[in-house]
């Protein structure tokens, strides 16, 4: 050891020389002469950063220092090992000893699965890069003006690395996220019908091929289309349109494939089965109504969202209505119909109780089965106490994903619920406002893994929340306050010439019916929902001055 | 030579030099242990063939200290991982000049001594630790064999990482 150390300090006190010519003397590299594998397990020690920096050292040591299965173990030890702790500790339940230990099949990981295919190898550095920059709001932003914005304004939705957008002078057009400066395809709503009627609301949803997305139109006129875009060979087809109703203009959509939920003016609730993708003898079929029900609850600004449990299809539409005691609260109504489109039960719960900060206690059954339209919300609840959670003001948009229920509100702050399902129940167990931006909050979006974005109304802000953590500690009551959420930094962009800040707020299209007494600031233009995000990349559309739109892709790889 | 005990066996280095060795000592190595399983006793010297007499001395010293910790039992790996602390003999032990260190290291992975085997990579990935490129490359003699502009370009790529 004396000797090493001698040799380190020689060399420190020398002015850094080009180490070339300090080398070829008497030392040798010993340790590039061991083998791939040792080196590795050498390298299996080290941190990120040490491995960055290795990754400069040699082109051997490139390779080796990004090692799929090193970078798979960090992985696992930053961003899986972590949560796991945690979802212990908030069930209490058993992993054993809270002992969960490294293994090379992702599938084990919590949640994690997605990651995992047969198809394709998973670069794990580049898998943590992601998620590194997600953690620390590091992105890309992208830029793209849509020429002469349409009246009413363009539809926008992302689905697995595609933009479709929807507007009448353009039809359906569709863009890579990867590269959102060329269209990649596009179609204009062609036919008689096309020419008065108007695009009131857009969905995808991955199809059932792994290379197409259905893609559905929802028109002013009670139509909708449905379209089919392959994404290898980047071809858009119309498949069918659904006939005009009497339902009025389609106002909402969910879909998860093959199903389809439409929401219209006159508050029509229909789910749709969609025949199969390139299955030629049905190719052109038309959709096949499961099953449909008026529903008065239906207000906005609400989110559908349909999920396809095992034997079931769940509807949910979450609205918002106004409660004496409360203020603003959720709905949340549940419909659970068989494959065949019997409906099995619907549910009914509110934020109410939760507002209040009553947890439930699970309820032995709630309701009849197969009761329509249960009107029975626990109204009688003895609330002298005023609730912990008050908004006077509706919420200017409302997401849901489940588990996740969030809504943003004027007021700076978000507030999530999080929404049990279970055979015999349905509830709201805990809420929590969500602190950290520092103007109104125009528009959230959550996934199902628990990611939510939200933009604030001056559009300057756009935030990151992981909503796992926070949900886990609602049953310990030991909520924590502090700053959960990352703010987007864009790492290209001059905040400094954004003339446009502002004149931008916040509300959400669907919105632009509530009733004037509500403090919108509605004279100023407005940013419309941030319209979706996936593992690497978060889409926003943004309203400019002067009828500019703007679709704005932040790429966090 | 220990033919009359049990409890002894002997080793035969590459430079050939013949080393007695406690038998509780020798199976610190699984390879030996195997291998003693497999075949019952043995009264020859048993051929080490890549090690020296210098290096296989210094391996069975660290077996020695070593000879009543209980097998690891490859659990506790991903704990072990975390940490590139060493306790302090291992760390007094591994004070050596690097050729020794990587002669241990090959000999702790041939003899397959898996604990020592992870100090040695533990002793090499702290002297990487925190250090620069440059210095790097200038502690254990590796060639650059990138040309500026990748090297500029890999340090690019890998930005994100870097503090702020």
């Amino acid at each position: 050891m004396p000797k090493r150390r001698i040799d380190n300090e020689l060399s420190k006190s020398h002015p850094p020389k080009r180490l070339r010519t300090t080398t070829s003397g008497h030392k040798t590299d010993h340790l590039s002469s061991l083998s791939n594998e040792i080196l590795l397990h050498i390298l299996s020690f080290l941190s990120i950063p040490s491995l960055l920096t290795c990754q400069r050292l040699s082109r051997r040591f490139r390779a080796l220092s990004g090692d799929s299965e090193l970078w798979k173990r960090q992985y696992f030890s930053k961003w899986v090992r972590p949560r796991a702790r945690r979802l212990a500790i908030a069930r209490r339940t058993s992993f054993p000893q809270s002992k969960f230990e490294y293994s090379p099949r992702v599938s084990t990981w919590l949640d994690h699965g997605h990651l995992d295919r047969d198809d394709r190898i998973t670069n794990w550095k580049r898998q943590y890069q992601l998620r590194h920059n997600w953690s620390q709001g590091t992105c890309r932003v992208t830029e793209v003006e849509i020429p002469q914005p349409p009246r009413p304004p363009i539809l926008v939705t992302f689905c697995a690395g595609f933009v479709f957008m929807a507007d009448s002078h353009g039809g359906l057009q569709v863009w890579s996220a990867e590269s959102p400066e060329s269209r990649k395809a596009g179609l204009t709503f062609a036919g008689p019908e096309s020419q008065s009627s108007t695009p009131t609301a857009l969905t995808a949803t991955c199809g059932l091929e792994t290379n197409s997305i259905e893609a559905v139109v929802g028109f002013d006129d009670g139509r909708f289309s449905v379209y089919t875009m392959d994404t290898k060979r980047l071809f858009l087809q119309l498949r069918f349109s659904h006939p005009r109703s009497a339902h009025g203009a389609i106002t909402a959509m969910a879909s998860s494939y093959p199903y389809l939920l439409v929401v219209s003016k006159h508050k029509m609730l229909s789910l749709y089965k969609l025949p199969l993708a390139f299955d030629d003898s049905s190719w052109s079929e038309d959709a096949q109504l499961v099953a449909s029900l008026k529903a008065d609850s239906i207000l906005s600004p609400m989110s559908l969202f349909v999920r396809v449990a095992r034997s079931e299809i769940i509807a949910s539409i979450v609205y918002s209505f106004f409660h004496l005691g409360c203020g603003w609260s959720l709905g949340i109504q549940e419909l659970h119909f068989d494959k065949t489109g019997q409906q099995i039960r619907s549910r009914l719960t509110t934020t109410v109780d939760t507002q209040h900060g009553v947890v439930p206690l699970p309820k032995s059954r709630y309701g009849q089965p197969s009761a329509q339209e249960q009107e029975s919300i626990d109204h009688a609840h003895p609330s002298a106490l005023n609730p912990a959670i008050l908004h006077q003001d509706p919420p200017s948009s409302v997401s849901y994903s489940h588990p996740y229920l969030l809504t943003s509100h004027a007021d700076n702050t978000l507030t999530v619920y999080l929404v049990v399902s279970t055979s015999d129940d349905l509830f709201v167990k805990g809420a929590q406002r969500l602190w950290g931006h520092t103007s109104s909050v125009s528009a959230v979006q959550v996934s199902d893994r628990g990611k939510a974005v939200s933009v604030s109304s001056h559009g300057g802000e756009v935030r990151i929340w992981e909503l796992e953590n926070l949900i886990s500690s609602f049953g310990s009551q030991k909520v924590s306050q502090g700053d959960k959420s990352i703010k987007v930094r864009p790492e290209n962009q001059r905040r400094s010439q954004d003339g446009g800040i502002g004149s931008l707020s916040g509300v959400r299209r669907r919105e632009l019916s509530l009733s004037p007494s509500v403090d919108i600031r509605s004279k100023l233009a407005h940013v419309r929902d941030c319209v979706g995000f996936d593992d690497e990349r978060l889409l926003l559309v943004r309203d400019k001055e002067y009828g500019t739109q703007l679709l704005e892709l932040y790429d966090f790889t | 030579m220990a033919e009359d005990n049990q409890n002894m066996l002997s080793f035969l280095s590459n430079d050939g030099k013949t080393i007695d060795v406690p038998r509780d000592v020798a199976e610190r190595s699984l390879l030996i242990k195997n291998m003693l399983d497999d075949i019952g006793p043995v009264t020859e010297a048993i051929p080490i063939p890549n090690v020296s007499e210098n290096v296989l001395n210094k391996v069975l010293e660290w077996c020695t200290h070593h000879r009543s910790d209980p097998p690891s039992t490859g659990d506790e790996d991903d704990s072990r991982r975390k940490t590139t602390d060493i306790e302090e003999w291992d760390q007094k032990f591994m004070q050596v000049d690097q050729e020794m260190l990587f002669e241990i290291i090959l000999a702790a992975n041939y003899l397959d001594i898996k604990p020592l085997l992870d100090i040695g990579c533990k002793t090499v990935a702290n002297m990487i630790k925190g250090k620069s490129p440059e210095e790097i490359r200038k502690t254990f003699n590796i060639q650059n064999d990138f040309t500026p502009e990748e090297e500029d370009q890999i340090r690019r790529e890998n930005e994100w990482a870097e503090d702020r």
